[in-house]
């Protein structure tokens, strides 16, 4: 029961953790929340089709399908993570008159928020980011659990183990979205936009590691082992792999995935900055 | 031009042949949620083809932290996982859905 609880756990936190992210956002920018009701639905529906096609999916490309699926599923995650960030960064990095604006009127950032978060994408990129990461770490839950579906002694305990594990799992994830929904608006939006980048850099090293796994990448030495400061298999290695793709041994190629990840957003937000840095210094030379 | 892009395929394939050829070939066996050899030398700074057998009828998972590597292998399917070049060391791996009893080891030796 002890193994059906941590396998759970780790294949639900992290879809968990992303749900509660977006749920928060929504609620800062008082957006409905019924796209996480079409999201659950499309995600536990993936899941369940990924695992039923499961041996023709393994089988299919020579015994790569497993792999090149889960990189897809992840890159199309990566992309629309990258898209939700960059229509947060002018948000993030505002002009200073702005925010005397915002100072003078509170109700300003509200307007400002709202003016590019109720861009018709956002429920979209929400529905994607969701459902695909569900799809994907579910799938595993159901091959788990048709393993026992001819001994009902031992099906019984896994049952009970997957739902204290889904349940601990969820718990987080209701903690993440309280510790983000009553975050100050002023600092919600910086650390979420960090939050998504970073996270959006931990899945790119999951599809360097597939391409690797499949012979397609070459994993050269690790940069570095980090494993001795946080081990993977410790519970802060766990929570910090589902949040930030935490790799105690990262290659080189997948140092060059993060990056080329996390790139888009980190200039947008140096762009921004300067032009506020540019605005700021002609209004005072 | 279609000759030209036949003896490009014809090479290409040469090529492909050749680069499976090069890489080491090793094979593990689940057998009633054990691995089959437990402990797998192979050599140090070598890509490696490692193909996994799974002959019970349920499925497991092939993991290792150490390795970097995960992979679902259904009952009575087998999987190919490319690992290394790794530098000599013990490499520990498990199988996720029965880790009490799945356990095994990769030694890479020079």
């Amino acid at each position: 029961m002890v193994d059906a609880v941590l396998l759970i756990l780790r294949e639900v936190l992290e879809a968990a953790l992303i749900l509660s992210l977006l749920l928060a956002l929504s609620f800062k920018l008082q957006l409905q929340f019924r796209w996480s009701l079409v999201a659950l639905g499309a995600g536990i529906i993936g899941s369940w089709l990924l695992a039923h096609y499961a041996y023709e999916i393994a089988a299919a490309m020579e015994g790569t399908g497993q792999e090149l699926l889960n990189a897809a599923l992840y890159t199309i995650v990566i992309l629309s993570l990258i898209t939700l960030g960059l229509l947060f960064v002018p948000l993030v990095f505002k002009t200073p008159q702005v925010f005397t604006a915002e100072e003078n009127n509170p109700a300003g950032i509200d307007k400002a928020l709202a003016s590019n978060s109720h861009h018709p994408l956002m429920y979209y990129l929400f529905i994607v980011i969701v459902s695909f990461s569900l799809a994907r770490e579910a799938s595993e839950i159901w091959i788990y659990l048709s393993a026992f579906a001819n001994k009902p002694d031992y099906l019984s305990s896994a049952l009970v183990g997957s739902a204290i594990g889904a349940g601990i799992g969820l718990s987080l994830g209701a903690i993440t979205y309280f510790v983000f929904a009553f975050m100050p608006k002023k600092i919600f939006l910086p650390i979420f936009l960090a939050v998504i980048t970073l996270l959006a850099g931990g899945l790119s090293l999951q599809v360097a590691k597939q391409l690797m796994q499949i012979g397609w990448l070459d994993s050269g030495a690790p940069l570095w082992d980090s494993a001795f400061l946080v081990d993977e298999h410790s519970w802060v290695g766990e929570l910090l792999y589902a949040l930030l793709g935490y790799d105690a041994r990262p290659t080189p190629v997948q140092g060059a995935f993060y990056l080329l990840t996390i790139a888009p957003i980190l200039l947008a937000s140096l762009w921004h900055a300067w032009g506020v840095h540019l605005t700021s210094s002609s209004k005072h030379p | 031009m279609k000759r030209i892009i036949n003896r490009a395929a014809y090479i290409g394939l040469l090529l492909c042949a050749f680069a499976q050829a090069e890489t080491p070939t090793f094979t593990i066996e689940i057998r009633d949620h054990l691995f089959y050899p437990a402990q797998l030398v192979i050599p140090a700074n070598t890509k490696v083809k490692l193909v996994v057998i799974n002959r019970d009828p349920t499925p497991e998972e092939f993991e290792s932290y150490e390795l970097n590597r995960e992979k679902v292998i259904m009952g009575g399917a087998q999987a190919i996982i490319f690992i290394g070049p790794l530098p000599p060391g013990d490499f520990p791996f498990f199988g996720e859905f029965n880790p009490k009893t799945a356990q095994g080891m990769i030694r890479v030796e020079n």
